[in-house]
C-alpha cells in the first residue's frame, strides 16, 4: 500500500465550492495536473496525424514531391497513434488515480470523523442521512474528479488545439466551422437540463414504485389475511404504469436531443465541407488541407454536444460536495485532550459538587447534584423517563459537559482527564444492547483493545452466564451475529455485552438495569451475572424497579433533573415520599394477588 | 436497513441457450417495435459507411476533379443523409427505448402478480432484499440486454459490415488487411472487457461492505465511543476502502488501457494502408479520397468492435439476472386453490383441529404435533405460552397461511382445503403483534379492511377500538399521512389502526396475535369495551399477555412445546395450580407493577445516551 498524504479535511472547507474542492485535492494536484497535460499532448497528437495526412496527400498525390519515404510516413502515423494512445491511457490512468486516492482518503477521513463527532450531532442526525452522504455522495464526488472535471478538461482542449491548427490552415475556413458551436452548446445544455428533470422525475417514480413493493412484501401477512391481493395488485399497477410514462417522457427527451444535434452539426459539417471543397476546387487551400480539415472539424463540433451533459452533471457533483463538507464542518469531540492522564486505573471515587447540566439554556436538565461515592459503592438512580438519570450518567465518560459546577475522580477534576482515559476506565451495560454483525467472540472482546486468550473470553462469558448458550450454537464463538448469523433474544444480548464489560474490566460501571422485556428465567441468570459484574467496582445503577437497589449504598430519587429524596434503602423506605410509595406498591402487588387467586377458590 | 440488502448477489452462469430464447421470448409480443428499431439502427449504421463514401466522392470527383456541379450534388446528397439518419436515430432510440421500457414494465408486473399469489412459506425463506433486486435490478439487466444490448450489437456488426464491402469496393487487396486485424481487435476487446467487469463486480461487493460499515459505524457510535474503538475501527475501516480504491482503479486503468490499445492496433492498419496506398497512388489505383475513407473506416472501426465486446460481456451477466428472475416467476405457491374449491359465503361455524401436526421444513421436528381441538361458534379461546411454543404456529394454520402436514382443519363442518383461499381468509380478521401500515392516509389504511367501506363505517370502527380520539387530535384527522410502513405514528396507534381496520372488515372469525401489546392501559380499557360486543359475535382466537383478555377468555390452552399443555377455564387452571398459575402469577406481578409505576413516562424524546 502506497503512503496517504493525511490532511485534515476539516481545514479544506471554503465557501467557494470549486475553491474547497481545489483544496481537497491536496497532494494530488501534481499528478491531477499531469493527467490534464497528457490530456492535451495525445488531443496534439491527434491533430498531428491529421496534418501527416494532409502532408502524405499533397506530397504524393499532388505536387509528387516525396521527401520522405513511404514506410518513414507509415511510421509517422504509428508513432503518433502510439503517442495519441499512450497518452490517452496515462491520463485516464492518472486521474483515477488522483480521483480514487481523494476519495479515498475522504472516506476515512468521514469514517472517523462521523466516530468522534459528539452525542449531541448524532442524536439530532438521521442514519440514514449520514450514510447516504458518506457514500452516495462521496460517489458523485469521485465521478467529479475521474470522469466530469477531466471531460471538461478533455472537451475544451480538443476544441482549442484542433482550432488554432484550423487557425493555421486557413482563418477563413476555421472561422465558418465554429458558427454553429454557440448553438449547439445552448441546445445541448438546455436540452439536457429537461432531460436532467426528466430523469429525476422518473427516478422518484422508481423510488416510489420500490416503496409500494417493498410495503407489499414487508406486509404479505396482512395482504394474505385481508385477501387484497387484487387490491395490491391495482395499486402497483398504478404506480408501474406511472413510471412507465415517465420513462417515456423521459425518452422523448432523449431521443430528440440526439437527432437534432446531429442535424445542427451535420448542417455545421456541411457548410464547413462545401466551403473547403469550393476553396480546394479554387486553389485556396491543397487536397491535403481539406482533408485533414475534414478531420479536424469533426473534434471541434461533436465533442461540443456532449458539454451540456457534462455541465449539467458537475453541478450535482457540487451539490454533492457541499452535503459531504457539512458533516466535515462539525467539529469532533477531542479524545486525548486534558492535562490530567494518570498511569494507573482510577480508583472509583466520585463526587458531585453542585453539578449543573443544561442541552440549551435554561432547560433545567440537571440542576444542584450533589453526592459523593467511595470506591466500590453502588449507587441507584431513580426516577421517570425524562428526570435527568441518564443524563446524570453521560456526564461521566464525558458524553456531555456538565455546565456547571464540577465533578471530582479520585480528587481531580473530570475535564482533566482525557476522555479517552475516562471511558477505559467506565464500563457501560445498556438498556439495548447494541451487538455488531461479527462472530460472538468478536462481539465480546469488541473493545478490549489488546489480544485476548481464549480462556479470558471464555471465563467472560461464563461469569455473564452465556458460555453454554454460545456453546449451544453450531459454530460456538465463532458464530455470527445479526442478519447473517443467528439471531439472540434480548437477554441473551445483553449477557454478551455484560461478558464485553467483564472483559474490559472497567473501576467504574454504569448500568441501565432494564429486565422488563425477558421472562423470569433469564432475569435471574442476568441478575447473577450483573452481580458478578459490580463486584469491586464503583457503579451506577438506572433503576427501573425496587428489587434490584435495595442493596446500592445510596439511593438517589429524582425528578425534574434535581435529586428529591437520598439514603439507603432502609432509610427511605420508612420515610414518607416517593420512595415509599412505590415500596407500597410492590406489597399491594402480593395482596391483590392472594386476592385474586382466593376469589377462583 | 441490514447488509443483505446492500449485498448484491453476483454470479455468472455459461451461456445457456434456454434462458436465452427465453428473453428473447420477452420481446415476442412487441415484435413490431423490434423489427423497427432493428431496421433503424441498421440503416443508421448503413449511413454511416455512406456517409464516409460521400466524403470520399467529395474529394474524387468534386475537388480533384474540380466538377463544382458534382459538389453541389454531393453536398444536397449529404444533406438529405443528415437529414434522414436524424430522423432514424430518433426512432431507433425511440423504439428500443419505449421497448425496454415496455418489457420492464411487463417484467415488473409479472412478478409482482405472481408474489401475491405465492405463500408464506415462500417469503419466510426469501429475504426481502433479494425479492427486491429481482423485481428492480434484475429486469433493468434483461430489459437492457434486449434493447440497448441489441441495438449495439446491430449496429456494431452493420457498421463493420458495410464498411468491410465500402473497402473492398475501394481496394480489395487493403480491405482483407483490415479484414485480417479485425479478429484479433475484437478478441482484445472482449478480453478487457471480461476483465474490465470482474473488477466492477469486485467493487459493487466492497461498496456494500464500507455502506455497511457506515451503517454499524453511525447507528452503534454509543457503543463505540464509550468502549474507545475509534482507532481498531478506523483501522479496520482504512482495509476495506484500500481494497476499494485498488480494485476501482484496476478498473479505471483497464478502462483507461482498452481503448488506446484498440487505437494502436488500428494504427497499423492506417499505416499499412499509407504504406501500400502509397505505391498504388503511383499506378493510380488509389484514390486521394480512396486513402481518406480508409482512414476513416479504419479509425471508427473501434467503436462498433467496443460495443460488440461490451453488449458480449454484459451478456453473461444479464443471462444470470434473468435466471434469478425467471426462478422466482417459476416457483410454485406452495398453497393454492384445490381444484372444484368452493365459497359457501360464510365460514361460521365451529372450528375443528383434528390430529393435526404441522412443521416448517421436510425433516424437522414438528411445531405442532398431534392437536385436537374444538372450538365452538362464538367462543374465545386465548392461547398462553412460552415463545416458541406454537401458538402463532396455531394461527398460521388457521389462517391458511400454512396447512397441516398432518391431520385435517374443518370450519363449519367442511374440511377447509375444500373452501377457496379467498373463502377463508375474507372472514378472518387478524390483528398482527407487529402492526404493518402501507404508505398513505389512517382513512386509506381503516379501508383496507374493506374496500367499500364509506367514511361513516371507517370512522365508526376507530370509535369501536377507541383509536377514534387520538386520530381527532391530529391535524388532518383521518387525512393524516402514515408514513412509509406507518413510521410516523407510534407501535401502540399503530396497532389500534391495525385494530380497527380489521374491525371494519366484519370478519366472522377474529385472530388477534398480542395486537395491543403497545397500547396504555386506559386505551386498554376502551379496547375491551368495545370489542366485547364485537368478539361475541365471532369465534376469536387471541394469543395474549395482558391477564384482563385471557380471563375473559372461554377457554384459555397453554401451548408448550407444540403440544396443548393445559386447557380450561380461568378458574380451572388457577386451581390445578400448574403452568398457568406460573404463566399468570409471574404476569400479575409485572403487569401490576406497570400499571401502578408512580412514574407516569411523559411522552417527550430526550435525547439520551442510556434511556
Amino acid at each position: 500500500m502506497k503512503t496517504q498524504f493525511e490532511i485534515d479535511l476539516q481545514k479544506t472547507i471554503s465557501k467557494n465550492r470549486l475553491l474547497g474542492i481545489w483544496r481537497l485535492m491536496q497532494g494530488y494536484r501534481l499528478k491531477y495536473s499531469a493527467a490534464v497535460i497528457s490530456l492535451g499532448i495525445s488531443a496534439l497528437a491527434k491533430t498531428l496525424t491529421f496534418l501527416l495526412l494532409r502532408y502524405f496527400i499533397d506530397s504524393y498525390f499532388v505536387a509528387e514531391e516525396r521527401i520522405y519515404t513511404l514506410p518513414i510516413l507509415a511510421l509517422g502515423f504509428l508513432v503518433l497513434a502510439i503517442a495519441e494512445g499512450g497518452f490517452t491511457f496515462l491520463s485516464g490512468a492518472l486521474s483515477s488515480h488522483s480521483a480514487e486516492s481523494i476519495t479515498r482518503r475522504l472516506r476515512n477521513f468521514l469514517y472517523d470523523h462521523i466516530q468522534h463527532l459528539t452525542f449531541t450531532y448524532h442524536s439530532k442526525m438521521k442514519t440514514g442521512e449520514l450514510i447516504e452522504r458518506s457514500t452516495s455522495d462521496v460517489d458523485a464526488l469521485k465521478r467529479f474528479f475521474a470522469d466530469q472535471a477531466i471531460s471538461v478538461g478533455r472537451i475544451f482542449l480538443l476544441f482549442l488545439i484542433n482550432f488554432i491548427a484550423l487557425l493555421n490552415l486557413n482563418v477563413k475556413l476555421a472561422l465558418i466551422s465554429v458558427i454553429v458551436v454557440p448553438l449547439v452548446l445552448f441546445v445541448s445544455i438546455v436540452l439536457f437540463k429537461k432531460v436532467s428533470t426528466a430523469y429525476e422525475s422518473y427516478q422518484e417514480q422508481e423510488a416510489v414504485l420500490s416503496t409500494t413493493l417493498q410495503e407489499n412484501l414487508a406486509g404479505v401477512r396482512v395482504v394474505k389475511a385481508f385477501s387484497r391481493q387484487e387490491y395490491e395488485m391495482t395499486k402497483f399497477e398504478k404506480d408501474n404504469w406511472e413510471k412507465f410514462i415517465r420513462g417515456k417522457k423521459l425518452l422523448i427527451m432523449h431521443s430528440l436531443f440526439w437527432p437534432l444535434s446531429d442535424i445542427l452539426c451535420g448542417g455545421q459539417l456541411l457548410v464547413g465541407y462545401l466551403v473547403g471543397a469550393i476553396m480546394a476546387i479554387n486553389g485556396d487551400i491543397s487536397v491535403g488541407t481539406y482533408l485533414a480539415y475534414s478531420g479536424m472539424v469533426i473534434y471541434i463540433i461533436y465533442p461540443l454536444r456532449n458539454l451540456g451533459r457534462v455541465i449539467v452533471q458537475t453541478s450535482t457533483g457540487l451539490v454533492s460536495y457541499s452535503r459531504v463538507m457539512d458533516i466535515i464542518k462539525e467539529n469532533r469531540e477531542p479524545l486525548d485532550e486534558g492535562d490530567h492522564l494518570p498511569t494507573t486505573s482510577a480508583k472509583g471515587s466520585i463526587e458531585f459538587e453542585n453539578v449543573k447540566f443544561e442541552y440549551e439554556p435554561d432547560d433545567h436538565t440537571l440542576e444542584e447534584i450533589n453526592f459523593a461515592v467511595k470506591p466500590g459503592q453502588a449507587i441507584a438512580l431513580l426516577g421517570s423517563t425524562g428526570s435527568g438519570k441518564s443524563t446524570l450518567v453521560n456526564l461521566l465518560p464525558r458524553f456531555f459537559e456538565y455546565t456547571g459546577g464540577r465533578i471530582m475522580l479520585d480528587g481531580v477534576e473530570l475535564n482533566r482527564y482525557p476522555r479517552k482515559y475516562l471511558r477505559q476506565q467506565i464500563g457501560i451495560v445498556e438498556q439495548e444492547p447494541f451487538l455488531f454483525s461479527r462472530s460472538i467472540r468478536e462481539n465480546i472482546t469488541y473493545g478490549v483493545g489488546r489480544e485476548v486468550t481464549d480462556a479470558e473470553v471464555e471465563s467472560a462469558a461464563r461469569a455473564a452466564a452465556i458460555h453454554d448458550v454460545i456453546l449451544s450454537f453450531k459454530d460456538g464463538y465463532k458464530t455470527l451475529v445479526g442478519e447473517r448469523g443467528v439471531t439472540l433474544s434480548g437477554g441473551q444480548k445483553q449477557r454478551v455485552t455484560i461478558a464485553r464489560t467483564i472483559l474490559k474490566n472497567p473501576r467504574i460501571l454504569i448500568l441501565d438495569d432494564s429486565t422488563s422485556s425477558v421472562d423470569t428465567e433469564t432475569e435471574a441468570e442476568i441478575r447473577e451475572a450483573l452481580n458478578n459484574l459490580m463486584q469491586d467496582r464503583t457503579t451506577f445503577i438506572i433503576a427501573h424497579r425496587i428489587q434490584s437497589i435495595t442493596e446500592a449504598d445510596l439511593i438517589l430519587v429524582m425528578d425534574k433533573g434535581r435529586i428529591i429524596q437520598r439514603g439507603k434503602h432502609a432509610d427511605l423506605v420508612n420515610q414518607e415520599g416517593i420512595y415509599q410509595q412505590i415500596f407500597n406498591i410492590q406489597t399491594r402487588i402480593e395482596v391483590e394477588l392472594e386476592k385474586e387467586l382466593s376469589n377462583v377458590g | 436497513m441490514s447488509d443483505s440488502y446492500y449485498e448484491e448477489e453476483e454470479f455468472q452462469t455459461k451461456f445457456n441457450q434456454k434462458t436465452f430464447s427465453r428473453i428473447l421470448g420477452l420481446t415476442r409480443p412487441h415484435l413490431k417495435w423490434v423489427i423497427g428499431f432493428l431496421v433503424t439502427i441498421a440503416l443508421v449504421a448503413g449511413m454511416d459507411a455512406v456517409s464516409t463514401w460521400i466524403g470520399k466522392s467529395i474529394i474524387d470527383d468534386g475537388i480533384v476533379k474540380k466538377n463544382i456541379a458534382a459538389l453541389t450534388n454531393l453536398i444536397i446528397g449529404y444533406g438529405a443523409l443528415v437529414l434522414v439518419q436524424a430522423g432514424s436515430v430518433f426512432l431507433f432510440i425511440y423504439l428500443a427505448g419505449i421497448l425496454g421500457e415496455r418489457i420492464r414494465y411487463d417484467l415488473r408486473k409479472k412478478m409482482f402478480n405472481h408474489l401475491q399469489a405465492l405463500s408464506l412459506n415462500y417469503y419466510s425463506k426469501t429475504p426481502v432484499g433479494w425479492i427486491m433486486a429481482r423485481v428492480t435490478s434484475d429486469t433493468e439487466r434483461v430489459a437492457d440486454l434486449v434493447t440497448w444490448g441489441f441495438v449495439d450489437s446491430t449496429w456494431g456488426v452493420m457498421s463493420i459490415l458495410t464498411s468491410m464491402i465500402f473497402m473492398f469496393v475501394i481496394n480489395w487487396k487493403l480491405a482483407l488487411i483490415v479484414l485480417a486485424i479485425l479478429p484479433i481487435l475484437l478478441y482484445i476487446a472482449i478480453q478487457f472487457r471480461k476483465r474490465i467487469l470482474g473488477e466492477y463486480r469486485s467493487v459493487r461487493k466492497l461498496n456494500s461492505k464500507i455502506v455497511g460499515s457506515y451503517n454499524e459505524n453511525i447507528t452503534g457510535v454509543r457503543v463505540i465511543k464509550a468502549l474507545g474503538r475509534e482507532k481498531e475501527n478506523l483501522d479496520e475501516f482504512k482495509v476495506l476502502t484500500g481494497s476499494m480504491y485498488r480494485s476501482s482503479f484496476r478498473a479505471a486503468w483497464l478502462s483507461a488501457l482498452f481503448l488506446p490499445t484498440v487505437q494502436i492496433i488500428s494504427a497499423l492498419a492506417v499505416g499499412a494502408v499509407v504504406w501500400y496506398g502509397g505505391y498504388q497512388a503511383e499506378t493510380g489505383s488509389m484514390t486521394i479520397g480512396g486513402i481518406q475513407a480508409f482512414v476513416s473506416y479504419i479509425t471508427f472501426m473501434m467503436w462498433p468492435i467496443q460495443d460488440i465486446a461490451r453488449v458480449f460481456a454484459d451478456m453473461q451477466q444479464a443471462i444470470a439476472s434473468a435466471e434469478r428472475m425467471f426462478s422466482l416467476i417459476d416457483s410454485k405457491p406452495q398453497i393454492e386453490n384445490r381444484p372444484k374449491s368452493i365459497d359457501p359465503g360464510t365460514i361460521s361455524g365451529d372450528i375443528i383441529f383434528d390430529h393435526v401436526t404441522f412443521r416448517y421444513e421436510e425433516g424437522e421436528e414438528p411445531v405442532l404435533t398431534d392437536l385436537n381441538l374444538h372450538v365452538k361458534r362464538g367462543e374465545t379461546i386465548a392461547l398462553v405460552g412460552p415463545t416458541g411454543g406454537g401458538k402463532s404456529t396455531i394461527v398460521n394454520l388457521l389462517c391458511r397461511f400454512y396447512e397441516p402436514n398432518e391431520g385435517r382443519i374443518y370450519i363449519g363442518g367442511r374440511d377447509y382445503t375444500s373452501l377457496s383461499l379467498q373463502a377463508i381468509q375474507s372472514r378472518i380478521g387478524v390483528v398482527l403483534q407487529t402492526p404493518h401500515l402501507f404508505s398513505g392516509s389512517i382513512r386509506e389504511n381503516l379501508r383496507y379492511g374493506r374496500l367499500d367501506a364509506t367514511d361513516a363505517d371507517v370512522e365508526e370502527s376507530t370509535k369501536v377500538v377507541g383509536a377514534y380520539d387520538f386520530i381527532m387530535r391530529f391535524e388532518k384527522g383521518f387525512e393524516t399521512e402514515v408514513g412509509e410502513g406507518g413510521n410516523l405514528l407510534s407501535v401502540g396507534q399503530k396497532q389500534l389502526i391495525s385494530l380497527a381496520r380489521a374491525v371494519l372488515a366484519k370478519p366472522e372469525v377474529f385472530v388477534m396475535d398480542e395486537a395491543t401489546s403497545s397500547v396504555d392501559t386506559m386505551t386498554e380499557v376502551l379496547i375491551q369495551k368495545g370489542m366485547e360486543t364485537l368478539l361475541n359475535n365471532c369465534t376469536s382466537f387471541v394469543i395474549a399477555h395482558r391477564l384482563s383478555t385471557i380471563k375473559k377468555a372461554n377457554r384459555i390452552l397453554v401451548i408448550e412445546s407444540g403440544r396443548i399443555a393445559e386447557i380450561g377455564t380461568h378458574a380451572d387452571l388457577l386451581k390445578l395450580r400448574g403452568k398457568y398459575y406460573q404463566l399468570y402469577t409471574n404476569q400479575f406481578r409485572h403487569q401490576m407493577e406497570t400499571e401502578l409505576n408512580i412514574f407516569k413516562e411523559p411522552e417527550i424524546e430526550t435525547p439520551s445516551v442510556i434511556a
